[in-house]
């Protein structure tokens, strides 16, 4: 029972703990912050680097005249 | 590079600390008064929201407090809610926990998506700044909506693209329908139970516009980088940048496109014939939409979409299905025309005007998707308690607004702004009004002539670009919402609507009507910015109108390099 009991109190601590986390996350905009200092710089840098297929070299095709 | 301890503390007050006036410095400490704005928020007058921004980022020094109660609520059924829900979204959609390895390819890969989509929550804090209570509710559930439903189109785009699949046409693939974003999603509910259709521009471009305006700059540079002009509208170039840069997904056997809304439409349809290369067929709508003359014509060309998909996937069309999802659709019509009572008629509409705006133009353009119905049964429930209670949703309303024209992309959001600013309350837009058609499904050519109806009531075709003869309806409009103020859009780089400027300009004039002139280039922001837009409405309202705002905070900032 006590041990049921310690294994709740520990469960219950580390959901606030993780709620409290998640808040400051939130009220400090940090997700923002992360994104737009960070995460998007790196994306940038990636997109720009990035090796695609020229396509302007896609054919283009004639149909026949039409009647 | 050394980094000082004073460098450190600089840019924690840059990045967290908001800067008290030198009036809130010197007030003395009132403890009841801090009680009652932790508890309640601080009154409209007092919130200075201007002070939270770091930077010309757009970012939050900290998100706005509030009350306990909103404060909670955005973070518990807001924040909290929707990124929980993108991610069993992305599974749900995704056939499992392997979406996430589809999303995590798709956000590697394309720039509009990885660069993009994952700052999501800013585009519901910018179009949520100051709301509350059930305004608040109301208008972010529209935003869930339009997450979920972007998150529903990515998705099939990944699983069936050929570009994240080593080239391999998969099952998806073979059963997925492409088409312009101004084609409607109704054309396809004839094969709903067999076939998806996903509009290829909706996702990398159109939406991706209002959550990070950044990313679309690439595509419109990028097809100017080819010796196309920059004249035409920025839409249709950021539309046909997609190909030029190779960031299109390709997730489907066919294309489907339309002229609508101008020819630079057309430009883009010819631009996807050449490099999408596979069967493609154009369904224009006449630039004179509604002379009887052409309806007979309109009617054919549906049918024309209709034997082209019959013959490129080999399965009929299901009237059954199309009657389904059309009765459906109808109730969506339905609730749409009750939001517009209350939002006339009474001063307890609880949706602000950029959720308004973007929810009934994404979903109307869409089709009949489950997560509509959904939002709506939420959005219900809260309007009729607000209307039942009669609870003035946007208390500070000085001017109730009608917004006429195409919106700026980059700044959708700008009527949140010009409520908590000035008081202007934007109760409904020209977008919203259009695809105002009930469809019949009791026979066969009903049906056909409603859907026709529905078509050439489109985005840009309805009342402007081909229907100047009804953008005057602007006028019955703003008797019908009981309007005080028009926000008349001036998208500098469509042709349309230049060509009809001046006639607004004596109409106003005629009518003594006060209207603001908003420029803007679509999705570009280079061309106009935010601060310039806010300007020329700050201008107005302190010159011709003079009021005062406010919140004086929010009449000069710098928001260039935000999102």
């Amino acid at each position: 029972m006590k041990a049921i009991g310690k294994f709740f109190f520990k469960l219950v601590r580390t959901i606030v703990v993780i709620y409290a986390v998640l808040f400051a996350v939130f009220y400090w905009d940090l997700d923002g912050k992360f994104l737009y200092y960070i995460w998007e710089p790196l994306m940038v840098k990636r997109f720009d680097n990035m090796k695609r297929d020229d396509t302007l070299k896609t054919p283009y095709t004639m149909k026949d005249n039409v009647e | 590079m050394k980094i000082s301890f004073k460098d450190v503390k600089a840019k924690y007050r840059e990045l967290f600390v908001v800067e008290k006036s030198p009036e809130e410095k010197n007030k003395p400490f009132d403890a009841k008064k801090a009680v009652k704005d932790f508890w309640y928020g601080k009154p409209h007058e007092e919130r200075r929201l201007g002070d939270l921004y770091v930077g010309n980022t757009g970012l939050y020094k900290h998100r706005e407090w509030r009350g306990v109660k909103d404060t909670m609520y955005y973070f518990n059924m807001i924040w909290l809610y929707n990124y929980a829900h993108m991610v069993t979204d992305i599974m749900k959609y995704g056939d499992g926990p392997k979406g996430v390895v589809e999303f995590a390819k798709g956000t590697m890969r394309y720039r509009w998506m990885g660069q993009t989509y994952l700052t999501v929550m800013h585009w519901f804090d910018r179009g949520l700044e100051g709301v509350r209570g059930d305004a608040l509710k109301a208008s972010a559930w529209h935003y869930r909506g339009m997450v979920s439903e972007t998150i529903r189109q990515f998705m099939r785009m990944f699983e069936a693209d050929k570009k994240l699949h080593g080239g391999e046409e998969n099952e998806l693939w073979k059963k997925t329908i492409a088409h312009n974003e101004t084609l409607s999603g109704n054309i396809f509910y004839g094969w709903r139970d067999q076939l998806d259709d996903v509009a290829l521009e909706m996702i990398p471009y159109f939406v991706s516009v209002h959550v990070n305006n950044h990313t679309v700059l690439n595509y419109i540079d990028a097809a100017q980088s080819i010796g196309l002009p920059a004249d035409p509208c920025p839409m249709c170039q950021a539309e046909y940048g997609l190909f030029v840069q190779d960031d299109y997904p390709d997730y489907s056997p066919v294309m489907l496109t339309s002229n609508e809304a101008c020819d630079g439409s057309v430009a883009t349809s010819v631009l996807q014939d050449w490099f999408l290369n596979r069967p493609l067929y154009a369904m224009p709508q006449p630039m004179r939409y509604d002379d009887p003359l052409v309806q007979e014509h309109c009617q054919k060309e549906i049918e024309g979409a209709w034997k082209f998909i019959e013959e490129q996937f080999g399965i009929k069309m299901d009237w059954d299905q199309y009657v389904k999802h059309a009765q459906s659709f109808n109730k969506l019509t339905e609730f749409e025309w009750e939001k517009w009572d209350v939002a006339a008629n009474t001063p307890y509409y609880p949706i602000t005007g950029v959720a308004q705006a973007l929810y009934r133009i994404y979903y109307s353009q869409d089709g009949d998707r489950p997560i509509w119905h959904e939002m709506d049964a939420h959005v219900k429930a809260i309007m009729d308690r607000t209307v039942k209670n009669k609870i003035n949703c946007f208390p500070k309303t000085r001017h109730r607004a009608i917004a006429w024209s195409c919106a700026p992309l980059y700044y959708s959001h700008w009527c949140t702004w010009a409520y908590n600013c000035w008081g202007i309350n934007t109760i409904i837009n020209m977008d919203s009004l259009m695809f105002d058609q009930y469809l019949r499904t009791d026979t066969y050519e009903h049906a056909l002539e409603d859907l026709s109806w529905f078509n050439e009531k489109a985005p840009m075709r309805a009342m402007a670009v081909g229907g100047h003869e009804h953008i005057l309806s602007l006028f019955d409009y703003m008797e019908r919402f009981h309007c005080d103020m028009v926000i008349m859009y001036d998208q500098l780089q469509c042709k349309g609507m230049q060509g009809i400027h001046g006639v607004f300009e004596d109409e106003f004039r005629k009518r003594n009507i006060h209207a603001i002139w908003i420029p803007h280039a679509l999705p570009d922001k280079r061309t106009v910015s935010r601060a310039e837009i806010r300007d020329i409405i700050n201008d107005y309202m302190t010159t011709v109108m003079r009021e005062e705002p406010l919140d004086p905070t929010l009449l000069d900032f710098d928001d260039s390099m935000s999102w």
